[in-house]
């Protein structure tokens, strides 16, 4: 079965970029959003297996993101990629339960390094 | 600026060499690379022996922490940075072109610090430009004290010298803001000559004139170092009084009278008597704004002046 | 809003809000780093605005601040521009204890600090920007616009040479501090032409 994957970036270039570095020949099944509240609802129609979260965002932004889902159990594997570079919030996003830090721009043999890391692939 | 011919090159050397700016460059440990001619005609020093050294044991008069500081900055954020002469005078102590003009000691300098940049995005050098900025260093010191004299000259008034109103009311308005906020005493006392129409129309303008000025000399005398003169208007003089409560103006008040009541002004062999009647008030927390306690020392004149001139009334 | 020429579509809009999401993340980075503190960063904010309004704008961006300090500084090559850093007065307070001042700053020092800051976010900011696209930009020394005065006296719109132009505006503030700089990156006229064409390219090599 495809593994559900979810994008969120307000960006939709952004959003772009990410799927075009994910691994050719991934089966998955690729969902997006363009705020926090957009992918929580996502997350929670079970459409979110692993998520690739950017940290600026509108309406709700990737902390808040990541402190809901390790409110509600933490059932998804998050990888964050933003732009916001600071160790501090490569700290945080760590401590609210994020398995990879990952800079943009995105590179995609930074995306397969963190997937076989986890054994997500 | 890619793939010059040697023709161009020996050019550009010419042009780094001989351009009237200063140029040099330091790599990571702060040896010198790069130092053109007016680096070497303003230091004394050949680049021959800084070229490899450090800059900083080349010269011990830099200002090494700043500067240091500055360059590193550059090699870390990979940014350009800069010197302004208006914060930081100079960073080299050089003599300036104008050694009978100029009224400086040293060069004022403008720098700017550009990143050289590898193949690999890496900065392995610090390019600085050193500008002489001498020129507008003074002109924008005559600027700012011509600025200033302007400035005063704004605040006076024309005939007497001492302040005008505008001036005076701006300082009135500072002084009861300050008392108002951190408490203390302040008195007002509003001057206006008597009977000045009398003395215009029989003597004429100029003979007027010279009232004027000689009572503002007398007013100026008579007050303390403390206080503010001003020229309200016509014959009216305001005196401002900081750090008075209403007794200690009523005693500088009866003095004032007394001075203007004892002189006589000269004007073409005539001797013009002059008076003054006086309007004091004291400020109160309640007035708020400056113009309340205008109103009440002008009030006090009023009654002053109804009661027989030359002589001080409290307003409250 | 309707221009004549210069005008970005909402694909090169998206592209340049991505490019310039990561330069202030560099530029974010660079300011923790100096003040050791962590940054707050904004979502960047892109749109043309009039002359006229110009006023308008800046009182938007600085919000409630009564007095701002502003510099300003130019950068130039493949595409030029001025690029202003607002800090508001109350903010500058904050300044002296961030940097490990024990007493208040004096003008000088604090009006060489916030020359030295508005640099930082000036040149990472435009230098990741310029990365992104392939282009190489060249910066003017910093001059101060103003000091402490109210945001509508900023600018005196008749005598802008320009009718409109383009506006990044990003916001950086401090954790647990009031300290507070705005960036606004203006390009004039034919300047968004130039950058029209730069984001062509970069949108094309996706």
């Amino acid at each position: 079965m495809a593994t559900p994957i979810l994008v969120v970036d307000d960006s939709g270039m952004s959003r772009k970029l990410v799927i075009k570095s994910l691994p050719v020949n991934w089966d998955v099944e690729i969902h997006q959003a363009c705020n926090g509240q957009e992918a929580l609802a996502l997350y929670r129609e079970g459409k979110a297996h692993i998520i690739f979260l950017d940290l600026t965002m509108p309406i709700m932004d990737g902390f808040e993101v990541l402190e809901a889902i390790k409110r509600e159990g933490l059932n998804a594997f998050v990888i964050v990629i933003s732009a916001d570079v600071q160790p501090k919030a490569q700290e945080r996003v760590k401590e609210l339960g994020a398995i990879a830090f990952l800079k943009k721009p995105i590179k995609a043999e930074e995306v397969l390094h963190v997937l076989k890391e986890h054994g997500l692939l | 600026m890619n793939d010059l011919s040697p023709a161009s090159t020996s050019l550009l050397d010419f042009l780094i060499d001989r351009i009237n700016i200063g140029i040099f460059a330091v790599n990571r440990n702060m040896e010198c690379t790069l130092w053109n001619c007016f680096m070497e005609s303003h230091s004394g020093v050949a680049a021959a022996s800084v070229l490899g050294k450090n800059l900083f044991q080349c010269f011990d008069e830099l200002p090494h922490n700043i500067l240091y500081h500055k360059i590193n900055s550059v090699f870390i954020l990979k940014n350009f940075a800069f010197t302004s002469w208006e914060q930081r005078p100079y960073l080299f102590k050089f003599r300036h072109h104008r050694p009978v003009t100029g009224p400086v000691e040293h060069m004022y300098q403008d720098c700017t610090f550009i990143p050289l940049k590898d193949e690999a995005g890496e900065v392995q050098q610090v390019c600085v430009t050193l500008v002489d900025v001498t020129d507008t260093a003074v002109y924008q010191k005559m600027m700012k004290e011509a600025m200033a004299s302007l400035a005063e000259a704004s605040n006076r008034d024309g005939l007497t010298g001492i302040y005008n109103r505008r001036f005076i009311e701006e300082i009135l308005n500072k002084e009861c803001q300050r008392v108002q906020r951190y408490g203390g005493t302040l008195s007002l006392a509003f001057i206006d000559l008597d009977h000045f129409k009398k003395i215009n129309d029989t003597h004429g303008h100029l003979a007027g004139d010279n009232v004027l000025r000689a009572s503002s000399t007398l007013l100026s005398e008579s007050l303390r170092q403390s206080d503010f003169l001003g020229r309200y208007g016509g014959e009216e003089f305001v005196a401002i009084l900081p750090a008075t409560h209403i007794e200690g103006a009523h005693i500088l008040a009866e003095r004032l009278c007394r001075h203007m009541a004892g002189i006589t002004v000269q004007y073409n062999d005539i001797d013009i008597p002059v008076t003054a009647s006086i309007g004091i008030a004291e400020w109160q927390p309640t007035m708020v704004r400056y113009e309340n306690l205008i109103k009440a020392a002008d009030h006090a004149l009023y009654q002053a002046k109804a009661e027989g001139r030359n002589c001080v009334r409290r307003g409250t | 809003m309707t221009m004549n020429n210069a005008n970005l579509s909402i694909e090169q809009i998206d592209a340049l809000q991505e490019i310039v999401n990561i330069a202030m993340g560099q530029a974010g980075d660079s300011l923790a780093r100096v003040l050791d503190s962590f940054v707050r960063l904004s979502v960047p904010r892109i749109r043309l605005i009039n002359a006229p309004q110009i006023s308008q704008y800046i009182a938007e961006i600085v919000g409630d601040a009564e007095q701002i300090t502003a510099m300003r500084q130019s950068f130039y090559n493949n595409f030029c521009g001025e690029a202003l850093t607002l800090f508001s007065s109350e903010g500058c307070r904050d300044l002296a204890p961030l940097m490990g001042y024990q007493q208040p700053l004096d003008a000088e020092t604090e009006k060489e600090l916030l020359f030295d800051i508005s640099n930082i976010l000036v040149g990472a900011c435009l230098n990741g920007i310029a990365e992104q696209l392939g282009a190489d930009l060249n910066f003017s020394a910093p001059s101060i616009m103003a000091a402490n005065v109210a945001s509508s006296q900023l600018f005196s719109p008749d005598t802008l040479p320009w009718a409109y132009a383009l506006q990044v505006e990003v916001n950086f503030s401090l954790e647990d501090h009031k300290f507070k700089s705005h960036l606004i990156i203006m390009l004039a006229e034919d300047a968004i032409i130039a950058l029209g064409d730069s984001l062509n390219s970069f949108i094309e090599a996706i």
